[in-house]
């Protein structure tokens, strides 16, 4: 039944400590996961400490400046550095967030750096979001409207009211903020399709545009897919983006009533 | 290790086309249960003493065994709603889970029966 043992590569050693140049005049400490499968060994966390100037103004800033001047090994995540590509989602000081628009200012002296939290470890602070992508793959997170053909000189119009119900939901950035952050998801992410894949769901169920609606909740009236969802909230609370796929969901356990009655 | 694809393992055994029913039970129990239960406490608290005489005279006059079986039988059926999903939630092997949801459904089974019981032998005057 329950697992007592913790799984392997789970206990967490204490790692290297680099030191501030001397002379600096205010320090920012960062403890730092750092995971390498090739070396076979255990996780460890390592500190690093940096003259607070020369950290920047983010925490992506400041883990550039580690891994270009103190230690190139350093793995992560990083792309648009202005929250929109999603790729550096991590977990720091206990908060699933992503570091590009997370300000230093807003921390404390010490900044605590993990990876997402309970996916697989890639390396450093990349996990492993295979199966992230392809549960959100799996509510086919495209237009589906086989029973209409296209207008053959224009697109498929909207009312504008009809694209402002979407304009949020689709503003997801699939970074796993949310769903790493959810206690249902942890415990269950082989079979609950987590908050993001959910979210996308119901961003097409309301699409003006689709005919697939009832498919789509077909899909995802199932005990573990949608209902493991236990209104925790975590992800509406994490989301960097502020959206609110708590909500969506919610909705969607709406609609599957609604339609029976 | 499996070379099932990341779709494949993603869509699973599809869906169970069902989830709905509970949902909407575990909703109706717990709005059906803020009457019955504020009923229950506040008949509780208002009896003059506790005694097994006061109480039993209580449970048999009017509506109280009908409240009293209406609490007891939504209140099993509630609490079943709930502890089968904290059972799904954190129990992984599939034997052991089975075997799990099974107790939990016979223990409420025998809970309900034996509290309606219960009350229907008081009021009946069976209870001496």
């Amino acid at each position: 039944m329950a697992d007592f043992r913790l799984p392997a590569n789970s206990r967490i050693r204490k790692g290297t400590t680099h030191t501030a140049p001397e002379g600096a005049r205010e320090v920012r400490t960062f403890r730092i996961y750092r995971f390498d499968p090739d070396s076979g060994e255990n996780p460890r966390v390592d500190t690093f400490e940096l003259e607070a100037g020369e950290c920047g103004q983010m925490v992506l800033d400041a883990l550039i400046r580690i891994k270009s001047t103190v230690d190139s090994s350093l793995t992560f995540r990083r792309s648009c550095r202005e929250g929109i590509c999603g790729s550096c989602a991590m977990n720091i000081d206990g908060v699933n967030r992503l570091a590009c628009i997370t300000s230093l200012h807003d921390l404390g002296r010490e900044v605590r750096i993990y990876p997402l939290p309970h996916m697989p470890v890639v390396k450093d602070l990349v996990p492993d979001l295979t199966h992230f992508y392809a549960q959100y793959a799996s509510v086919k997170p495209w237009l589906l409207a086989h029973q209409s053909p296209p207008p053959p000189d224009r697109e498929r119009l909207q009312s504008k009211a009809e694209q402002e119900k979407i304009d949020r939901p689709a503003a997801c950035i699939l970074c796993a903020c949310c769903s790493t952050s959810c206690p249902s998801y942890w415990w269950n992410s082989d079979r609950y399709l987590g908050p993001a894949a959910l979210l996308a769901a119901y961003r097409w169920i309301i699409d003006s545009r689709d005919e697939a609606g009832g498919e789509r909740l077909d899909a995802l009236e199932d005990p573990f897919k949608l209902y493991r969802c236990h209104t925790i909230m975590n992800c509406t609370d994490v989301c960097p983006k502020d959206l609110n796929p708590a909500r969506a969901i919610a909705e969607i356990k709406k609609m599957l009533v609604e339609r029976q009655s | 290790m499996s070379l099932r694809s990341p779709l494949g393992r993603a869509l699973g055994a599809g869906s169970a086309k069902e989830g709905v029913h509970h949902w909407w039970s575990q909703r109706l129990s717990a709005v059906a249960l803020v009457p019955l239960s504020i009923w229950f406490v506040v008949s509780m608290l208002s009896l003059p003493s506790h005694d097994y005489a006061m109480v039993t005279a209580w449970m048999e006059q009017g509506w109280t065994p009908v409240f009293l079986i209406l609490f007891v039988l939504t209140a099993a059926w509630h609490s079943h709603l709930g502890v089968r999903v904290v059972v799904e939630d954190y129990v992984h092997n599939s034997g052991t889970k089975s075997l799990a949801l099974a107790l939990v459904a016979f223990l409420h089974v025998v809970i309900a029966v034996a509290g309606v019981f219960a009350i229907l032998k008081v009021a009946f005057g069976g209870a001496a």
